[in-house]
């Protein structure tokens, strides 16, 4: 008999990327999934351009805290897109495994169990990134006759959205182990999902919020993951030293977030450990 | 075998192991659930209660105990899933709980009731993922899977996706997948669990093979005696989280052979009987016996429809058994059955008590 004892220490890269195709071509047999996304997300659109038109045809000025009617769509609609693409539902499959007691056989794997979800949420929203994002970013472009400046603001973005993502996914990791506790997943992931993409401003741009509340919620890390983006994506004339500290805020956060989650996730751990899954 | 060479073999070495879970005890009703949410009002429940085992590499070991025995508890501790309360367990020389990540490259899981493999993807696509993840080298994921061809058709299993397959060539394929990166141990939770017989059959052979070819230790869970008959050598019962007999098969049934079970249906046939029935046929059918057989004990319960006797042929033939119940009574219905695991542990636990 020979069998060597495999000592698996150190990064398996080999695994990340097999995990990030193995979401991928999951994601592709179900192809009609990304149908009724998109559709849903153009309901979600009709509804908030007639809204934001009552909005500015009320008030006189052709500005709304400092954006036009044209802006505040393209930013809506982008964050919509955005949200398409980095929203996996990770507190539901975390929740759902919990329930079932199926996150078994994922910590029976010899990868982290957070490293492991890490890698598959990357693998959808990546692959949700190229079917909804790219699309809708290009019939905005082309309806609108292109506002946004195809320069090095696209390289800004895809850092900051692959930044805010990890933000996205620790948050999501910490309330998918709130699920270890409470045994319910809808509500939460209800709350999860409401906090953030408001906090964020995913659903109303952080130009129109309150003074003191924009204050707040700058101090918060869930406008790193929409604002930051969408706003280097859209302003080509922000100084330099301006990205640099957007970016740097956003890593911070993003090492932040990740230890938070990761910590809380290990002290969890025990419930299942301790007292049975 | 000496002492000496066997601990130096052994693979699984569980010292006194013991298992508690804290349940909150529940209350009643609304107001009762409502009472819960502020409840301090624990019991403390032993799952698994100094069970100590030591099992040798290339073993397979039947692992047997009526439902909530403890048994995936003890196999959930073993893959380092749970944390024992206390006492020592120690898995290729490793305490698993501590290192559940390295303790998982050496071991294989199969839940008869899950599937690791990816839902919606062909097998073999899963297999690949599995090779990657458990850092196979192409030479032995290659060899393995030239193995596993001169077992079994595959060709037709790997390009279908796991959710088009039938329960059996899941087990199948949950089971392959366990093996696939040379495991030291593999640990079978009831893997055959609702299959038919020649599935079951198929599953059995299987397993048996791997674990000669590959030398794996195999622990197996099941209900099903066949199982244990065509695969095991060495068994351990549990019951109640404490360990009832560890030894080897042909011991057990020496001690149980003479046992077997007499099934008698007294409803005309498509008839059902009533609650009442149901409890008065057995007693009925007591009465007659010890009246006639005064020397003799009977073990008779109601199983649905039927009315099981338990017989033991040292004391009476079961032919002799059943031709003066013929004369009593009009029977429509009759079954002959082994002793099975659950009635071979009411006896140990009865003999134990």
């Amino acid at each position: 008999m020979n069998r060597s004892e495999r000592i698996n220490s150190g990064l398996n890269i080999r695994a990340y990327l097999t995990l990030i195709r193995s979401s991928i071509i999951e994601y592709m047999q179900y192809r009609m999934s990304v149908v009724v996304m998109l559709f849903g997300n153009v309901v979600y659109l009709v509804i908030i351009y007639n809204l934001w038109k009552a909005i500015y045809a009320s008030v006189d000025t052709p500005t709304v805290g400092g954006m036009t009617f044209t802006d505040t769509m393209i930013y809506l609609v982008l964050a919509s897109a955005q949200f398409c693409f980095m929203e996996a539902y990770l507190v539901w499959e975390m929740g759902w495994g919990i329930q079932s007691g199926n996150i078994v056989l994922q910590l029976l794997r010899p990868i982290s169990f957070e490293t492991y979800q890490l890698f598959v949420i990357a693998g959808a929203n990546l692959f949700n990134f190229v079917l909804t994002f790219i699309p809708t970013f290009f019939i905005i472009q082309i309806v609108t006759d292109w506002p946004i400046p195809m320069g090095v603001n696209l390289l800004y973005y895809i850092v900051a959205a692959a930044l805010g993502g990890l933000i996205n996914f620790a948050v999501d990791f910490f309330v998918g182990t709130i699920c270890l506790y409470t045994q319910s997943i809808w509500g939460i992931n209800i709350m999860k999902q409401l906090m953030v993409t408001f906090l964020s401003g995913a659903t109303i741009p952080l130009a129109f919020f309150p003074e003191t509340l924009r204050k707040i919620v700058m101090f918060l890390p869930f406008h790193a993951i929409y604002n930051t983006p969408l706003t280097l994506l859209i302003h080509n004339d922000l100084p330099m030293s301006e990205i640099g500290k957007m970016l740097l805020t956003q890593l911070l956060w993003a090492v932040l977030m990740m230890a938070v989650a990761g910590g809380f996730w290990k002290v969890s751990e025990k419930v299942i450990t301790v007292n049975g899954g | 075998m000496n002492e000496n060479m066997k601990k130096s073999d052994s693979i699984i070495q569980l010292k006194h192991i013991n298992k508690d879970f804290k349940i909150l005890n529940r209350h009643e009703g609304l107001k009762g659930s409502f009472q819960d949410l502020f409840s301090r009002d624990y019991k403390i429940v032993k799952a698994v209660n100094d069970v100590s085992l030591d099992i040798t590499q290339g073993e397979i070991v039947g692992y047997l105990g009526p439902n909530g025995a403890g048994k995936s508890t003890t196999i959930k501790m073993m893959t380092g899933v749970l944390e024992p309360t206390s006492g020592e367990i120690l898995v290729n020389g490793r305490v698993p709980y501590q290192n559940r990540e390295a303790n998982a490259n050496n071991i294989g899981v199969v839940f008869g009731q899950r599937s690791q493999l990816w839902w919606s993807l062909p097998l073999i696509e899963s297999f690949k993922i599995l090779k990657d993840i458990y850092r196979i080298p192409d030479k032995d994921y290659k060899d393995m899977l030239e193995l596993y061809a001169t077992m079994i058709d595959l060709e037709a299993l790997y390009g279908k996706p796991v959710r088009q397959m039938s329960l059996g060539q899941r087990t199948l394929s949950d089971i392959l997948a366990a093996f696939l990166h040379n495991p030291s141990v593999v640990f079978l939770d009831e893997p055959t669990i609702g299959l038919d017989v020649s599935m079951k059959a198929k599953i059995r052979t299987l397993i048996s093979e791997l674990n000669s070819r590959k030398n794996t230790t195999v622990i197996l869970t099941t209900h099903d005696m066949g199982d244990v008959d065509a695969l095991c050598k060495r068994i351990v019962i549990i019951d109640k989280g404490t360990m009832l007999y560890d030894n080897d098969i042909e011991h057990l049934r020496r001690f149980f052979g003479a046992y077997r079970t007499l099934k008698i249906n007294l409803n005309k046939r498509g008839a059902v009987p009533s609650d009442d029935e149901k409890k008065k046929q057995p007693e009925n059918v007591q009465k007659v016996l010890s009246k006639q057989f005064k020397a003799v004990d009977f073990s008779i319960e109601p199983d649905e429809e039927w009315v099981s006797i338990l017989i033991d042929e040292s004391q009476i033939p079961l032919m002799k058994v059943l031709s003066f119940l013929q004369e009593q009574m009009k029977i429509y219905d009759v079954r002959v059955e082994e002793i099975s695991t659950e009635s071979v542990i009411k006896k140990i636990y009865e003999g134990r008590g």
